[in-house]
């Protein structure tokens, strides 16, 4: 792929996750997020964990998941745009204390487990006392829910959302 | 002026001025335009170009940044325009903002604005009710405002006449509350809302559930595709504009219209400052208006006025219109003008939902919104310990259930899963008529002033104690409708919103008989200066229940009418006819 086209088709994904192109990942200064933040400071390595999250969250299987659609990025981008300067404080703090979180937990970092523990830390959530994590685990699970029903890809190739309907049926008979 | 250029005098002179072009503001244009009148339409907002100027109209979800939600900052910055249900990522371009158009509170007031060619019309409800006569006797008969000068007669042929161009989408029902129009076919109720409809056929005497009638094309005529419109799509997405036309809006059909006519002057950009009278002739003889890009001072001259600028932008006009025979605001000598401000109390909701009709769902979506209950209180008599009464909105629902409560690949099917759907989920919000009263008012400041040189307007303007009467009675009718429809889990609930944020802002320069207690007569004209006509929400002596834009778009037809005979014959300033 020449460099025009890259540069397109990554625009391409980001406009998808609702993102405003920085620079192509390959071409950043290392360390620094894929997108542009206004109150978020995010490190490479949070972006890192935060797209393991997601796709643990909506993993990839005979369709695409969380990180393909870079839910991660669609995250960020409405924690930063959307959310009150206290939901960005504790979803930065939840972000810096899941690892820690999951090394108590598990033994190691989340991004070095296998996908099945992470399921399974992910499982045992509702347990957690820390009130930061909970609050970043709960604002990251919904707006990645909200990333994919929303994506392009669930809106066109798996599911039908008509824009033109043109049509109303009050007494439809169910299937 | 230091720049006065003579020779541009008469490219300044116009027959006809129509300040604002919203539905009410279009409809003058369209009227005088066809007439054969010159007429300068001053808008003091940008242009909007049907379909040109609608940027998000054809946009999916996905295309939109924040997928339709409004950003934090734009919360804080825009509170009053936030708290509008309209107002979302999708349509916040066709909002006035906050900072840039201050006002000052003297109570809270939501002062939703759209400032831009078409105005409101753009954004708007599109729901559409005639008033009926018990309507316009409300006042006299109950002893409160007063009472209106014209009655349900006087301005059925203009309902018709209206309609017949919008393209209103209802049933005939053969309610004297509601008097049926000339309609495209209605929408129908879906089964639960038509199985709730027989239920209080059934159970209550004179209360009726219908079809809600709204201002879409079901069955465009050619009128309608001679605008350019086509069948309403289902869309409804309608506060973006629609590509379509299918539903009502200046910029789809009345504007266009009269600027086919050629006679159309459409002045977009020009805040309205004063409008002008000439002691000597003893009429209004212009509008001054500033040009928002050059910041110019500007006079236009005309024989007729029409004020349309939405209800409160028209009482400030009228009472910054200060002249020597007028230091109080144009036509103003009684006092009033300001006064009397009402509007509908929306603070109601009761919700419910019903396990029966399983067998069936919605397919599409409902351009009308479901159904609608008209007023039953009070209607033939007294019975209640308030005045007047209260319409409700009524609709049903089944959406598709998705248990999020799991992760991974059990979260993933759960979502990508469309074969669970919930019980029927019952709707309901109350728009219940207030009681003008003269501590509601509008007034100018004396110093402040926005940034075109207009003095700010205070808002006072509240509740009442009867209005939570009204609301007490809307939740126990509604609960015992519901009960008796074996609706269960009914849930009331108290919407906080401030006055204003209804929309429906009315009064100020009430119609009536007299002009010892009212502004304007029963052809909508100043009663003290006769060429200026008031046909926007500002003329409204009462409220009723009905959404209220039908009944601007039919008054100011029929005044018009008026306006253009009485230039005719020479009898403007005389107002008979």
């Amino acid at each position: 792929m020449d460099l025009i086209n890259r540069r397109i088709a990554i625009r391409r994904l980001l406009f998808i996750a609702g993102g405003t192109l920085l620079l192509p990942a390959c071409y950043r200064k290392s360390g620094k997020p894929t997108i542009e933040l206004t109150h978020l400071v995010i490190e490479e390595e949070h972006e890192n964990l935060l797209a393991e999250l997601v796709e643990t969250i909506i993993p990839s299987s005979n369709t695409s998941g969380g990180r393909e659609l870079l839910l991660h990025l669609f995250v960020l981008k409405m924690v930063d745009d959307c959310h009150n300067p206290e939901d960005q404080a504790a979803f930065m703090a939840g972000l810096a204390s899941f690892s820690t979180y999951a090394r108590e937990k598990m033994g190691m970092d989340f991004i070095t487990l296998e996908p099945n523990k992470r399921l399974a830390f992910l499982e045992e959530m509702k347990e957690v006392k820390d009130e930061q994590i909970k609050r970043f685990y709960a604002i990251t699970k919904r707006r990645t829910i909200q990333g994919f029903v929303n994506s392009k890809y669930v809106m066109t190739d798996l599911k039908k959302y008509e824009l033109v309907p043109g049509r109303y049926n009050g007494y439809v008979k169910m299937a | 002026m230091a720049n006065l250029n003579i020779d541009d005098v008469k490219t300044r002179v116009f027959d006809a001025i129509v300040i604002g072009s919203g539905a009410s503001g279009g409809w003058a244009a369209k009227e005088f335009t066809e007439k054969g009148l010159k007429t300068l339409v001053l808008e003091r907002g940008r242009d909007v170009v049907h379909v040109k100027d609608y940027p998000t109209t054809n946009l999916y979800p996905y295309e939109l940044e924040h997928r339709n939600e409004i950003t934090y900052a734009d919360k804080q910055t825009n509170p009053i325009a936030n708290r509008c249900y309209a107002y979302r990522e999708d349509t916040q371009h066709f909002f006035a903002k906050d900072e840039e158009h201050p006002y000052i509170q003297e109570k809270d007031f939501d002062w939703i604005r759209g400032y831009q060619v078409g105005g409101k019309s753009l954004i708007w409800a599109r729901q559409t009710q005639r008033w009926s006569e018990y309507d316009f006797e409300g006042p006299a008969r109950d002893g409160f405002a007063v009472d209106w000068p014209i009655r349900y007669h006087d301005i059925d042929p203009w309902y018709s006449y209206v309609e017949r161009f919008v393209g209103i989408a209802g049933n005939k029902d053969g309610l004297s509350t509601l008097p049926d129009g000339d309609f495209l076919p209605g929408y129908p109720l879906n089964a639960a809302e038509d199985y709730f409809r027989q239920s209080v056929n059934q159970h209550f005497k004179n209360r009726h559930v219908i079809s809600a009638r709204c201002a879409h094309l079901s069955d465009p005529q050619p009128i309608h595709l001679q605008q350019g419109r086509v069948k309403c799509q289902h869309r409804v997405l309608c506060q973006r504009g629609c590509p379509f036309g299918g539903y009502f809006s200046s910029n789809a059909s009345t504007l266009p219209w009269a600027q086919k006519t050629g006679n159309l002057t459409l002045r977009p950009h020009s805040v309205v400052h004063s409008i002008l009278y000439d002691q000597e002739s003893g009429k209004a003889k212009g509008v001054k208006v500033i040009d928002t890009e050059s910041l110019e001072e500007i006079d236009f001259f005309a024989e007729v006025i029409f004020v349309n600028a939405a209800a409160l932008n028209t009482n400030l006009i009228l009472l910054n219109s200060k002249s020597d025979r007028f230091p109080e605001g144009l036509g103003n000598d009684n006092g009033l003008l300001g006064k009397y401000i009402a509007f509908h109390n929306y603070t109601a909701r009761i919700s419910a939902e019903y396990d029966g009709l399983l067998e069936y769902r919605t397919d599409g979506r409902n351009p009308a919104g479901g159904g609608y209950i008209p007023n039953f209180r009070n209607v033939d008599s007294q019975e209640t310990d308030f005045l007047r009464g209260w319409a409700a909105a009524f609709s049903a629902n089944r959406s598709q259930v998705r248990d999020t409560n799991g992760v991974g690949d059990a979260l993933k099917n759960a979502l990508l899963d469309d074969s669970k759907w919930s019980n029927w989920r019952i709707h309901s919000h109350m728009m219940a008529e207030t009681i003008p009263k003269e501590s509601n008012q509008v007034w100018l400041d004396a110093s402040k002033t926005d940034k075109w040189g207009v003095p700010l307007l205070h808002i006072s303007v509240d509740y009442a104690e009867d209005d939570w009467q009204r609301r007490k009675d809307y939740y126990e009718q509604m609960t015992a409708m519901y009960e008796a429809a074996g609706f269960k889990n009914i849930r009331t609930s108290n919407d906080s919103r401030r006055p204003g944020n209804d929309i429906h802002e009315m009064g100020g320069a009430r119609m009536g008989n007299d002009a010892k207690t009212s502004l304007l007569n029963k052809w909508n004209q100043l009663h003290l200066c006769k060429n200026v006509y008031v046909t926007d929400g500002a003329c409204m002596t009462s409220t009723a229940t009905q959404n209220p834009t039908l009944t601007y778009m039919a008054l100011t037809a029929r005044a018009v009418d008026h306006a253009v005979k009485s230039l005719k014959k020479g009898t403007l300033l005389d107002g008979k006819q």
